[in-house]
């Protein structure tokens, strides 16, 4: 039986991102996933959206959920670029219908300014990073999107929103980790986890691993995993999200990332995001299901449709859909709606780490990296940094 | 079964309670009670795990009462009413419960019934009755090993079911309380009228203070109908059965759905086909 020091199970965008955090330094790490290549379940269908602004700003301070989106910031522009992952700067413009909206993101935009932007607030990011929000009245914000709804008055605009591609970026970081020396198992499905005196011993449906740590990143299936092992100590509910897109000629009817607050009797986020390929992305139909269920409602392209709509109202999108399709992410303290992640050691489980990610995910991946080695270094991990570590290097995943 | 509930039936209550034990278990949590509830608000079951405190039977029914009628999570109502939420206890004879563990049932965009879990800290509460709402949307169903107590008064239960369903009787209520008369289970069958509830709670609890069936209670007041009032509780009314385990009294069944006889003639049935002593 071949041992590991670390093994990731899953390899969506927290395991990539894991892994080639790990692979900096000196210790040996297996990334296992079920399916035949990396980031293929969640990390698949998101909306592409990098909080980088307005957004994550205002995500409630002291949660793990505020912390790692706002901290990796800063991270973004150098990581895309060490490995060759698009990444665009689109600006995104909270639409404003009237007074109760405009209140609500004055409160969103004091807050941003309470958690990050003054330089004793706890999660700080310097100037350079970070150019600031401002509100747009209906005259400016015309003449960046000449054909918004005439009924929206106004938007907090938020310059620093960028979107990229979360499965080119799972793939480049997997491969950069496998440069480094990573290992991985694909195709193989995690069948049984032993929990032995200082080591896991891991079944898949084709072989058997030894490992000293393990890094639970199974995307939605993270409780049934950590359920082997009695490790689940945490609750989330699959929901699910239907995404439309629309061909690349909407990409010249509307060019910024947009959205609509929640209000009472619509549960239902309405927002739109150019697609960094050409061609928009609006969502999202949401519903709590069984993980398993692979009905698309109908309601969920009607919904989509209407939010266009109701966005940009004169342009005939019936015409220009591509194709419409959902993901499950897992919501946690859903019967709140104050979801958060979860990066957790079990309080019974020692040198076992869950990782729940969900919504926002991809845009606080860069730092969820740190967040895991600062974990593993405290479960008492020797780490020894890798003097030939090669941020751009690519290796693919099956050599 | 398949898909997301469309109402708390007993299976998926029971679901829900099995989840939350198991979680419980797996997190070496405090043993506490274990409560589900429907739409109305009305307990559809409920479980006492042994060794959980008595009182917390009914604070678990309680919040998920108050998660169900207020249709809001504990939590929101703290933050909504800023911590003063113990104020509104005034209204309801007490039975609002704003407290952490207190979770609606949320499927299909609207709310289904309640979960309650109390035993523990705020927080673990919390957690368990999370994860007993979540249970309605796994594939799989969760066995639980159950303490004696719970586990005798689950064989019970499901002996009475099994005769009702068998019979085709009336769907009924069930309740088993232990030898102080506190609730350790609750069951309402589907269709069953809230109103057997407390009836299958009251006749367990007669037949647990007098250890005797309950109608023959009136034994100890002679019958006269002016002397019942001194307790709330007393239910001199057939349907309600001590139970003798291995020579040793456990504590009562309570059976109400059908008419009173018919209400005593499952429990005798059930408590001889499982080998308990039979009063006739």
């Amino acid at each position: 039986m071949e041992e590991y020091d670390v093994t990731i199970i899953g390899s969506g965008i927290a395991g990539a991102t894991v892994a080639r955090e790990l692979s900096k330094y000196k210790i040996s790490v297996l990334v296992i996933e079920k399916n035949s290549d990396v980031g293929l379940e969640m990390t698949s269908t998101n909306m592409t959206l990098v909080c980088q602004g307005g957004d994550s700003l205002t995500f409630r301070p002291g949660t793990l959920h505020a912390e790692l989106n706002v901290k990796s910031i800063p991270l973004w522009p150098k990581l895309t670029k060490e490995l060759g992952v698009p990444f665009k700067r689109i600006g995104g413009l909270g639409l404003i219908r009237d007074k109760a909206d405009y209140l609500k993101f004055l409160k969103m935009y004091s807050r941003a300014f309470k958690s990050s932007l003054k330089p004793d607030a706890p999660y700080y990011i310097s100037e350079k990073d970070f150019q600031p929000l401002q509100f747009l009245d209906r005259r400016s914000l015309r003449e960046l999107e000449p054909n918004i709804n005439p009924k929206v008055i106004g938007a907090l605009y938020d310059p620093n929103l960028a979107v990229t591609d979360p499965i080119k970026l799972t793939k480049a970081l997997a491969e950069n980790a496998r440069a480094n020396g990573v290992d991985f198992l694909l195709e193989n499905e995690v069948k049984h986890v032993e929990r032995k005196e200082g080591y896991f011993v891991i079944n898949t449906d084709k072989t058997s691993v030894k490992s000293k740590f393990v890094v639970n990143a199974a995307g939605i299936n993270v409780d049934r995993i950590a359920e082997m092992v009695k490790a689940r100590n945490f609750t989330y509910v699959p929901t699910k999200g239907v995404l439309t897109d629309f061909d690349e000629e909407t990409s010249e009817i509307f060019r910024h990332q947009a959205f609509y607050l929640p209000r009472l009797g619509e549960p239902h986020v309405k927002a739109v995001v150019p697609i960094i390929y050409g061609g928009l992305r609006v969502g999202i139909y949401l519903d709590f299901v069984m993980r398993s269920d692979k009905n698309l409602p109908p309601q969920g392209l009607q919904h989509n449709l209407n939010v266009i709509k109701e966005i940009v109202p004169d342009y005939p999108f019936e015409k220009h859909i591509k194709r419409t399709f959902f993901g499950i992410m897992p919501l946690t303290n859903a019967e709140t709606g104050w979801h958060d992640f979860i990066i957790d050691i079990p309080e019974h489980v020692p040198n076992w780490i869950n990782i729940v990610l969900g919504p926002a995910g991809v845009s606080a991946s860069p730092m969820l990296g740190e967040k895991v080695v600062e974990l593993l270094s405290m479960s008492g991990l020797y780490l020894e940094p890798k003097p030939n570590f090669d941020p751009s290097a690519k290796r693919g995943v099956r050599e | 079964m398949s898909g997301v509930p469309e109402r708390v039936s007993l299976d998926v209550a029971l679901k829900i309670i099995n989840a939350m034990i198991k979680f419980a278990k797996d997190n070496a949590m405090l043993p506490g009670s274990y409560a589900v509830v429907d739409e109305g608000g009305h307990v559809v079951a409920f479980e006492r795990r042994d060794n959980a405190p008595a009182a917390t039977a009914d604070i678990a029914i309680d919040k998920a009462w108050t998660a169900a009628t207020m249709k809001a999570s504990g939590r929101i109502l703290e933050v909504i009413t800023r911590g003063q939420g113990w104020r509104l206890n005034v209204k309801h004879k007490g039975r609002l419960t704003i407290i952490p563990g207190a979770i609606p049932i949320i499927a299909h965009g609207r709310i289904i019934g309640g979960v309650g879990h109390s035993g523990g800290s705020a927080e673990d509460d919390l957690k368990i009755a999370q994860a007993g709402w979540a249970a309605i949307f796994r594939e799989e169903d969760f066995n639980v090993d159950v303490e004696e107590k719970l586990s005798l008064a689950r064989r019970i239960a499901n002996e009475v079911i099994s005769i009702v369903r068998k019979e085709s009787l009336k769907p009924v209520s069930v309740s088993v309380v232990d030898e102080w008369g506190n609730l350790i289970l609750l069951y309402r069958m589907d269709n069953a009228p809230f109103g057997t509830l407390e009836l299958a709670r009251d006749k367990a609890w007669t037949a647990a203070a007098f250890r005797i069936p309950s109608e023959k209670v009136s034994i100890y007041y002679n019958g006269s109908p002016l002397s019942i009032n001194w307790n709330e509780r007393l239910t001199p009314v057939p349907g309600g059965m001590p139970l003798v385990y291995d020579g040793k009294f456990v504590g009562g069944l309570g059976i109400s759905g059908n008419t009173p006889t018919e209400d005593r003639r499952i429990a005798i049935e059930a408590v001889k086909s499982l080998g308990l002593q039979v009063f006739e």
